[in-house]
């Protein structure tokens, strides 16, 4: 019985970031042969170096049809490997479809102990999503920021207003249009630049 | 309201009839609000379609049949095929250093018919086995692509054995070029517009076209998944005749250059303008810096019943996957190749439209004497062989 710790697993994803908390997951949960490579043109040859049990690679990397053809011509590599959807698990098919993870196996590794390892990486992927969603939002919020501020500046300079009166201009103004403070702000410089 | 539409593709100038449906209104016009997704892969293409991410795809002719037979280590996959997506649009690349070997090593052959432009090849390898060098490397799309296919059967005919005396690999298509440009490749064979780009960068000779191999071949289809068909009857009837509108629109030679505009968006294909319009417009360059060749059928969308599912041709993919041992050879295509290769559903889809239709689902491929050639067009194979498959006569 091969023990949880011997599984070799191989990472594969062009995203940096990603492939590091999907590693660090996994060596936390107790495997420590894990490693990851990025997109390479002699995936085949580094593949065939590493060995891996099981091949972790994101379900919209190019690089998946090399692979399967790689699998198809098993003898190229050490043991065949097969993609790993058991139909009897219908709802993890749709998780790691879901959040983009697709998984390879060597042939006749159990169901049961690939389970974890493609669990983690579904949540990993999905964990990477939020991470990159909240950093989205944050930049989107400072840039909204600094189009007030620009408005702000606009309206203290050009119409002499105090900041708390421009601001609550651009709230008013907000409010009765039922539109965000950033959007009104934005067309506040676009006013002020068709007038120069 | 309308019926929402999911289909994925991917970056090829074959994705011009889902494109078209969209851009042009076809699909609008028979109340489907098509949504596009662009991939980059074709496994992930196969994956969506068959775990519902996507309604519908573009995909390769063979997918469908390898998914039915449960090939590349996956369970079955019931994709059904109602149409196909046009003809044409592939080629052999090679690197201009291999160009160069091939020209010295045979000029003649590399003079006359460019199917047969692999015995210069040949000659290459041979002289590369006698000087002890490594095999050339080549690359085609994917396992079950008629690039594969038509790789294979250019270089068997020249008497190269493509599992022996050269290697071939698999890249996705828009990293093809990147390959072949970094010396990762010698040669691939790819749909447009990944060759024309490779010439026109000058790091690539166009050695034959995909109507040099077998004009009028299988290439990319629409597929759905089986379930879905069952449920959505009237749906995919709309799906089909909004397709199949908007291929008689996109073979329209007035049309080209708007097709090479619409295509040419970053969310379609991609590609520079002057490379899509030289193969859309018949007008291929094969070698970096000399004038176009005159290729009317470069691309087929319409015409020749390019949408026709034809089941002969289905035959025909199943057979390539038996002579390159991705099947065993006893494997009963006449059971497989109906239940995922579907006429009917073509049939049935543009039934009382002035769509010229086949009155048969299969037809003697290749053979000049074919009552039905005229319909189909031109479809010698670069060796002459015919390939038969009758069955479905009235």
């Amino acid at each position: 019985m091969v023990k949880l710790e011997e599984y070799n697993i191989l990472v594969i994803d062009e995203n940096p970031d990603r492939a590091a908390i999907v590693e660090r997951g996994l060596v936390e949960s107790g495997y420590a042969r894990v490693s990851r490579i990025g997109t390479s043109h002699n995936l085949v040859a580094r593949i065939q170096a590493l060995a891996p049990d099981i091949i972790i690679i994101d379900l919209e990397n190019p690089d998946r049809d090399t692979l399967e053809q790689m699998f198809q011509v098993s003898r190229a590599i050490a043991r065949p490997i097969a993609m790993f959807v058991d139909q009897s698990d219908a709802s993890m098919i749709q998780e790691a479809v879901s959040a983009g993870v697709s998984a390879y196996v060597v042939d006749g590794l159990r169901q049961d102990r690939i389970r974890p390892i493609v669990d983690m990486a579904i949540s990993r992927f999905n964990a990477f999503d939020q991470l990159r969603r909240e950093r989205d939002e944050a930049q989107a919020k400072l840039s909204e920021r600094k189009l007030i501020e620009r408005a702000k500046g606009l309206l203290m300079k050009e119409k002499g207003l105090s900041e708390e009166e421009s601001y609550n201009l651009l709230r008013k103004n907000a409010m009765k249009q039922n539109r965000k403070i950033y959007e009104i702000a934005q067309s506040v410089i676009t006013a002020f630049q068709l007038e120069f | 309201m309308a019926n929402r539409v999911r289909l994925g593709f991917v970056p090829l100038v074959d994705c011009a009839i889902p494109v078209v449906a969209r851009a042009m209104g076809f699909a609008a016009r028979e109340n489907i609000e098509l949504e596009l997704v662009r991939e980059l892969s074709w496994a992930a293409i196969r994956d969506k379609l068959s775990f519902g991410v996507f309604d519908a795809a573009h995909m390769l002719a063979g997918i469908p049949i390898a998914g039915r037979l449960g090939l590349g280590g996956l369970p079955v996959q019931n994709i059904v095929v109602p149409m196909a997506l046009g003809r044409g649009g592939n080629a052999i690349t090679v690197s201009t250093p291999l160009y160069q070997r091939m020209l010295k090593a045979d000029p003649y052959a590399m003079m006359g018919p460019r199917g047969l432009s692999a015995r210069a090849l040949r000659k290459v390898i041979d002289e590369d086995k006698a000087a002890g060098r490594p095999v050339l490397s080549f690359a085609t799309v994917f396992p079950f692509s008629s690039h594969n296919y038509e790789l294979r059967y250019w270089m068997a005919a020249a008497g190269i054995d493509p599992d022996q005396d050269v290697n071939i690999g698999v890249i996705a298509p828009p990293r093809m070029f990147d390959s072949l440009r970094n010396g990762w490749v010698d040669g691939y064979c790819v749909g447009e517009p990944w060759n024309q780009r490779a010439v026109f960068h000058g790091d690539g000779v166009i050695v034959a076209l995909k109507d040099d191999i077998w004009p009028r071949s299988p290439e990319k289809v629409l597929g759905l998944r089986e379930d879905w068909v069952q449920n959505n009857r009237d749906v995919v009837a709309a799906l089909v005749r909004a397709l199949v509108r908007a291929a008689e629109w996109a073979d329209q030679p007035g049309n080209r250059l708007e097709l090479a505009h619409i295509l040419s968006e970053e969310a379609n294909v991609g590609a520079p303008f002057e490379v899509l319009k030289a193969s859309l417009c018949g007008r291929p360059v094969l070698r970096p810096g000399e004038p176009p060749v005159e290729m009317p059928d470069r691309h087929v969308f319409y015409r020749y019943t390019a949408t026709f599912p034809w089941l002969s041709q289905g035959r025909w993919l199943g057979e390539q996957m038996k002579r390159w041992g991705q099947i065993p050879g006893d494997v009963n295509l006449d059971r497989v190749i109906p239940d995922v290769y579907r006429p009917d559903l073509y049939r049935m889809a543009v039934a009382g439209l002035d769509v010229l239709v086949p009155q048969n689902d299969s037809r003697i491929e290749g053979a000049a004497d074919a009552p039905d050639r005229s319909l189909v067009g031109p479809d010698r194979f670069l060796d002459d062989s015919v390939f038969g498959y009758r069955d479905g006569l009235s």
